[in-house]
């Protein structure tokens, strides 16, 4: 927010300059300074007095709020329309075909029955204003595959840097609070500005979830590596929760590398691989995905198809590209893996 | 924890109490009402004859406004359309499987589809110790003395594996919990499955039952004379001194009642709630 400058100039010069700047200074003088005719000055420079802050009243900023909202919906809205301009051509799902993921918030877990009564435990992610915000071809990205950066969850614009935003621009859609890569296939390219829902994944398809896990700070071993430690009692001295040896002595004679320390534990990328896919809400765009998935509730999460080979056979004949609002398929609100003891039903014997 | 549970449970009986005297009120003037009516011509009333009782089964709704705890969010800074979505499958799920009003305190017979049990049924009849969980994943757990061996059972109340659950004495006791009766006599625990069931009328208050038990001999599970259990249905002048009850008092932590931001009050989100769903049942 602030920064101290420490500049060396004459008072009077610098009073004159900071005036003609018309940024906020504060002026320090340093005390041992007074004397000397050219001292040393520190000028405390604020920076957090952005345009926004400085330059609207509270009408003009609601008004902005407004106008931005609506230009938001504008632009949801015109994506939907398929007329607008030249859509991109669609190819059939082949074998080897890689499609595009998803940005979604978890939202947080519940139970969920199969038709048997067996209780599996299910993360809600919702995939909340996703869109499809560039596309990189292949030369552009690695010279081996193309990939599709997707953005989700809307933010405000006032915020943030005219260079940040000037990647959804292009796109014409809002900005979004996270960008994440996929690398697809060539013929599952999808256009920049098309929106992705829930139904881009089927009940019964394997995903892999990639978040970053909630940040458990400075932890010892035998949180971090899951360590046994050692005996409360029959006299240990100072030695419950410590590593123990480090590794051989004298003739390595040192610590090999990698070897399991404490230290910052949580706050990296990681991936859940082979979850399973419950249950779809087409409705309000909530995926059902088994198990838990990394990262706190309300983060962003990326969701793709797996990688897992086991898996590949039950991710056969998805809709692709992706699913298509405007397309002539028509979806029920739920859709059920077939498994899944829905709640109208009757008792099951 | 402690207290703030405490706290919301003493806001929600006195909202209970409030709503139970509008109850009453209503049916007191209603009756009068007639009443009145017919007497004030001067004339001797003309005879009405009363009406002819209905037995009503437990299926039918009654008349307490009721809901069911699981509903009620928990606080947290998590989606509300989470807990609405959650809300829509337990409202399906009420509509095919009736889920009585009992409290803790309050004796249910719970009959479960077993594949393995002879009848493909399982009949379980116990007094409910505790109610916890929130939305879909909301159990209890029912205690029964067996042949001499204490038994508890945690159902899930979502589960299609219920296949009804019936209120065979619906009463409150002074505790929310009743964890203790591990530690109580096993009489206190122990009821007959061919009980049968007690009405009440659905007018009327859900009874308060002021039993307090006595207890084994210590040590118990947990140390329940202390304050943060807050245990008002054990008879502790028979197993504790007051020296030692006043010792215990060391761990009591009264601040924590006028902590402001533990406090949690739920009575507009349940009023809230409680329309919703009925609404949604009445479709």
């Amino acid at each position: 927010m602030t920064a101290r400058t420490c500049t060396c100039i004459l008072r009077l010069g610098g009073s004159l300059l900071s005036g003609a700047r018309g940024t906020v200074h504060t002026v320090y003088r340093h005390p041992g300074a007074r004397a000397s005719v050219a001292g040393f000055q520190c000028i405390r420079t604020i920076k957090n007095s952005t345009w926004w802050d400085e330059h609207l009243t509270e009408d003009n900023a609601q008004f902005m709020r407004r106008s931005v909202s609506e230009e938001y919906k504008q632009l949801t809205s015109d994506r939907l329309n398929p007329l607008k301009d030249e859509p991109w051509p669609r190819h059939e799902w082949v074998e080897q075909s890689r499609r595009v993921g998803l940005v979604a918030l978890k939202l947080g877990m519940m139970p969920i029955w199969t038709k048997s009564g067996d209780r599996h435990v299910v993360t809600m992610v919702q995939v909340l204003d996703c869109h499809v915000i560039k596309h990189i071809p292949k030369e552009e990205y690695d010279g081996r595959t193309a990939a599709l950066v997707v953005g989700g969850k809307n933010i405000s614009p006032f915020h943030k840097a005219d260079e940040t935003l000037e990647i959804f621009r292009n796109a014409g859609v809002p900005p979004k609070q996270k960008l994440t890569t996929f690398r697809v296939t060539d013929n599952a390219v999808i256009k920049p500005g098309t929106p992705l829902y829930a139904a881009h994944f089927r009940p019964g398809q394997y995903v892999d979830v990639t978040a970053k896990t909630i940040g458990k700070g400075f932890q010892g071993v035998m949180k971090r590596w899951g360590f046994s430690g050692q005996p409360a009692s029959h006299g240990q001295t100072k030695t419950h929760r410590r590593p123990g040896s480090l590794g051989p002595g004298g003739d390595p004679a040192k610590v090999f590398k990698g070897t399991k320390m404490p230290g910052r534990m949580g706050n990296v990328y990681n991936t859940e691989f082979g979850l399973k896919v419950w249950r779809v809400n087409t409705k309000d765009n909530i995926l059902y995905v088994n198990g838990s998935v990394p990262g706190h509730r309300n983060c962003l999460v990326k969701v793709r198809d797996t990688i897992l080979p086991q898996r590949l056979e039950k991710n056969r004949n998805p809709p692709f590209p992706t699913f298509f609002a405007d397309g002539e398929e028509e979806l029920p609100e739920d859709l059920y893996d077939e498994n899944v003891f829905q709640f109208v039903e009757p008792i099951p014997e | 924890m402690a207290a703030c549970s405490r706290r919301a449970g003493g806001v929600l009986s006195s909202v209970r109490i409030l709503r139970n005297l509008q109850h009453q009120d209503e049916r007191l003037f209603s009756t009068s009402l007639a009443r009145h009516a017919a007497s004030s011509g001067g004339q001797p009333p003309k005879f009405v004859p009363p009406t002819k009782p209905v037995i009503k089964s437990q299926s039918q709704a009654s008349l307490r406004k009721f809901l069911s705890p699981e509903f009620i969010p928990p606080r947290q800074r998590t989606n509300p359309i989470k807990f609405a979505i959650e809300r829509k499958d337990m409202i399906r799920r009420c509509k095919v499987l009736n889920i009585p009003e009992f409290y803790v305190g309050s004796i249910l017979s719970v009959t479960m589809s077993d594949p393995h049990a002879a009848g493909k049924t399982n009949r379980f009849v116990g007094i409910c110790i505790q109610r916890s969980g929130k939305g879909l994943g909301a159990t209890f757990i029912l205690r029964n003395v067996v042949d001499g061996q204490g038994v508890e059972i945690c159902y899930e109340l979502y589960s299609p594996r219920i296949r009804s659950i019936e209120v065979l004495k619906l009463e409150k006791r002074l505790d929310d919990n009743l964890m203790y009766l591990r530690d109580a006599l096993p009489d206190y625990s122990t009821f007959d499955f061919e009980m049968k069931p007690v009405h009440i009328s659905p007018n009327q208050d859900v009874p308060v039952n002021p039993l307090k038990v006595k207890m084994k001999p210590r040590p118990w599970s947990k140390r329940w004379d202390r304050p943060k259990f807050n245990i008002k249905g054990i008879r502790f002048d028979l197993y504790v001194t007051p020296e030692q009850m006043e010792h215990a008092q060391k761990w009591a932590q009264p601040w924590q009642e006028y902590d402001m931001l533990k406090e949690y009050d739920t009575s507009a989100l349940e009023e809230k709630i409680y329309q919703e769903v009925q609404a949604e049942l009445r479709k």
